[in-house]
């Protein structure tokens, strides 16, 4: 009770509130522009939130990433572009529903699914984190060395038809994160006498420079075209209860995407690629998938809405963060010395508990927000694309500069926006970059200390049970996986990319 | 799914590119000895400097030399036809097209610091603008909106602080303090 009261203590801030409805709004509206996104919005704001307190920081970029994943919807129905790759689903679906003079009807489905989903996750946070956090009490050095690495490898394994390209990417990832100097000796690895180099590659130019500013890079070299939004009419909650009539698909996509948030890069694109694959076979209606079904939007926008709190749950219980986001979200948490794990609950109850409370009310915010601002958001959506790269790169330096007020930054953010552009010219994924670079050193260290506990002893990871019972599953993963892969040998395809 | 404006690679495009990460990764391994120094290690195999990186760029080496060994296995089965190559060629001329807009952003972090923050944002946020077709009155307003609203958010709101140019100095020290504040 306690528990809840602190929680709910924490969001009568008026700090804390405000920050919460600004990042709820602004995710609404950046998830509804295709090519601005969370991505690039988080990577962008990620400096600002330092001088927050850390509740306060980590509310704003929790509102812009849920805000979106409903934000999404918005393009997808009303001028048929997805604002993201989340939404392809539900494009795909509602443009039936918008030649039948039905958008509105598409559109209730949309909010109403991507609502229970998000509640639902929000409640799977509050019930699941601390339970796991007790679990990880038991961790050590091993097993979290163990955990790391199996988060990384789920990375690869989800980038199907794109697993070589995602083992190069996070190798390149884990190979950045040891620029430096390292702990153990005090010398420096791969700086090359660099002064700039000497304490590592800073998160934030990285992040702004992968995600932002190649976005900016494609927007500004790439071709403007022309589209046009459909006006809803009727009344906003018409068909807003209709999800009900499909308990079962709503409840077990929701579901669904909260064990593949909680899954380490597993995501939202292909949490609910094989959810729906799956859900065309087991529904009555299967047939119907693909040419306007309610249940083909259920489903999309179940799914995607549940992820984003659920990818909290191994981040906050074991600080291990499973896909880009949360990444970007973990440096928040180390620039004000908040350390995620087991202990956290113990350390900081009142952020853990306001942040539960912030995420749900924030989804009652956006479903009001979307109540009376869908037909203007929509009108956003058609923003010029040359425009917002025009803007991103003027948001990008302020950014990049504001993370350590040091020009050389922007130097090491142009570096890698033509590294990002390039890449996802060539559909290579960005994400495991991020990981690698964020995960490296927590897999360098806990895989140490470990060892060194050992004498060297490789054995450790086998002879404690949880380690093993973690490496026999990866293992066995590892193995399906490899053999699929043999099996299938077919080419790859655009579909498979669960991300940029 | 990927944005359909995103620019598309071709196979020999795509095998350039392999071949320039295969050789970037290689060269770093190359370098372990030189770029890491074990100092006075005494410890374990596991704490030596190198370990880490080592690992990490032996699977980058890998995983490109992979990536390269498949792009060329597929040209070997189907041979680039002279369409393909004139495009591959197109294509690479096209990587240069982010330099051009680099550029400019490199004259811009050149400018903040000699004309002060505001004037260099807008112009270059009016110059991109002009430069890539936006030049109706309506996207000149978007224009000095965007950058009124970075002054007012990030320079009044959040408080970032920019370096002030030297011609700032001319002013009196009302105006002056006013400018280091606001632009």
């Amino acid at each position: 009770m306690d528990f809840i009261l602190l929680g709910l203590q924490q969001l009568a801030d008026p700090m804390v509130f405000l920050t919460m409805c600004i990042g709820a709004i602004l995710g609404v509206i950046v998830g509804a522009i295709p090519g601005a996104g969370a991505a690039v919005t988080i990577s962008i704001l990620l400096p600002t939130t330092f001088s927050m307190d850390p509740l306060t920081g980590m509310t704003l970029l929790l509102g812009v990433y849920c805000g979106s994943a409903y934000g999404s919807a918005i393009p997808a129905v009303m001028i048929n572009t997805p604002g993201s790759p989340v939404a392809v689903l539900t494009a795909l679906e509602a443009k039936p529903f918008v030649e039948r003079g039905e958008a509105r009807r598409a559109m209730s489905l949309a909010y109403s699914s991507s609502f229970v989903g998000g509640v639902l996750a929000v409640l799977a946070l509050m019930l699941l984190t601390k339970p796991l956090a007790e679990v990880a009490k038991n961790f050590g050095s091993a097993e979290f060395a163990m955990l790391a690495f199996a988060a990384l490898v789920l990375v690869v394994i989800g980038h199907g038809g794109r697993r070589v390209e995602a083992t190069a990417a996070l190798a390149f990832g884990l190979f950045l994160a040891t620029v430096g100097i390292e702990t153990a000796y005090s010398t420096q690895r791969y700086s090359f006498g660099q002064s700039w180099l000497i304490q590592g590659i800073p998160l934030v130019p990285m992040v702004i420079g992968l995600f932002a500013m190649s976005e900016a890079l494609i927007q500004l070299t790439g071709r403007d075209t022309t589209r046009q939004t459909v006006q809803l009419k009727g009344h906003f909650f018409s068909g807003f209860l209709e999800i009900f009539r499909y308990k079962v698909t709503l409840f077990g996509s929701s579901v669904f995407g909260i064990i593949c948030g909680i899954m380490p890069g597993v995501g939202e694109f292909l949490a609910q690629q094989v959810n729906y694959v799956w859900a065309r076979k087991l529904s009555k209606e299967g047939h119907l998938f693909g040419k306007g079904a309610p249940e083909g939007i259920i489903v999309s926008e179940a799914t995607n809405n549940a992820v984003p709190p659920a990818a909290l749950i191994p981040m906050l219980a074991l600080g291990i963060p499973g896909e880009e986001l949360t990444a970007m979200m973990l440096a928040v948490f180390l620039v004000h010395n908040v350390i995620p794990g087991p202990d956290l609950f113990l350390n900081r109850p009142e952020f853990v508990a306001g942040l539960y409370w912030t995420l749900l009310a924030m989804n009652f915010v956006i479903i009001l927000f979307l109540l009376v601002a869908t037909n203007t958001i929509a009108r956003a959506a058609l923003i010029n694309k040359r425009f917002l790269g025009v803007a991103i790169m003027t948001l990008s330096l302020i950014g990049t500069y504001a993370s350590n007020y040091n020009f050389s930054d922007v130097g090491l953010a142009m570096g890698f926006a033509v590294l990002g552009y390039i890449l996802r010219s060539h559909r290579w994924p960005l994400t495991p970059i991020l990981l690698g670079v964020v995960m490296g050193p927590i897999l360098e260290n806990r895989f140490r200390q470990a060892v060194g506990g050992a004498g060297g002893d490789l054995s450790i990871f086998v002879t404690r049970p949880i380690s093993a019972i973690m490496l026999a599953g990866l293992c066995i993963l590892l193995f399906f996986t490899i053999r699929g892969a043999l099996k299938a040998r077919r080419p790859r395809e655009d579909w498979q990319i669960n991300d940029t | 799914m990927t944005d359909p404006d995103e620019p598309q690679a071709n196979r020999l495009e795509s095998m350039a590119l392999a071949l320039i990460f295969a050789a970037v990764s290689v060269l770093l391994l190359a370098l372990i000895g030189v770029a890491t120094r074990t100092g006075q290690a005494s410890g374990g195999w596991w704490t030596r400097p190198a370990f880490a990186p080592g690992v990490a760029l032996a699977v980058l080496v890998a995983a490109n030399l992979l990536t390269l060994w498949r792009d060329l296995a597929d040209l070997r089965a189907n041979p680039a036809t002279p369409e393909e190559w004139a495009e591959a060629r197109e294509k690479m001329v096209g990587w240069l097209r982010p330099a051009e807009f680099l550029a400019y952003y490199a004259v811009y972090i050149w400018a903040i610091q000699h004309i002060g923050y505001f004037p260099s944002t807008l112009v270059f946020v009016l110059g991109l603008l002009w430069r890539v077709g936006l030049t109706a009155p309506r996207w000149i307003w978007a224009g000095i909106g965007l950058s009124l609203f970075m002054i007012g958010v990030f320079r009044a709101g959040l408080g970032v602080w920019m370096p002030a140019p030297e011609f700032y100095d001319l002013f009196p020290d009302a105006i002056r303090l006013a400018l280091m504040r606001w632009f």
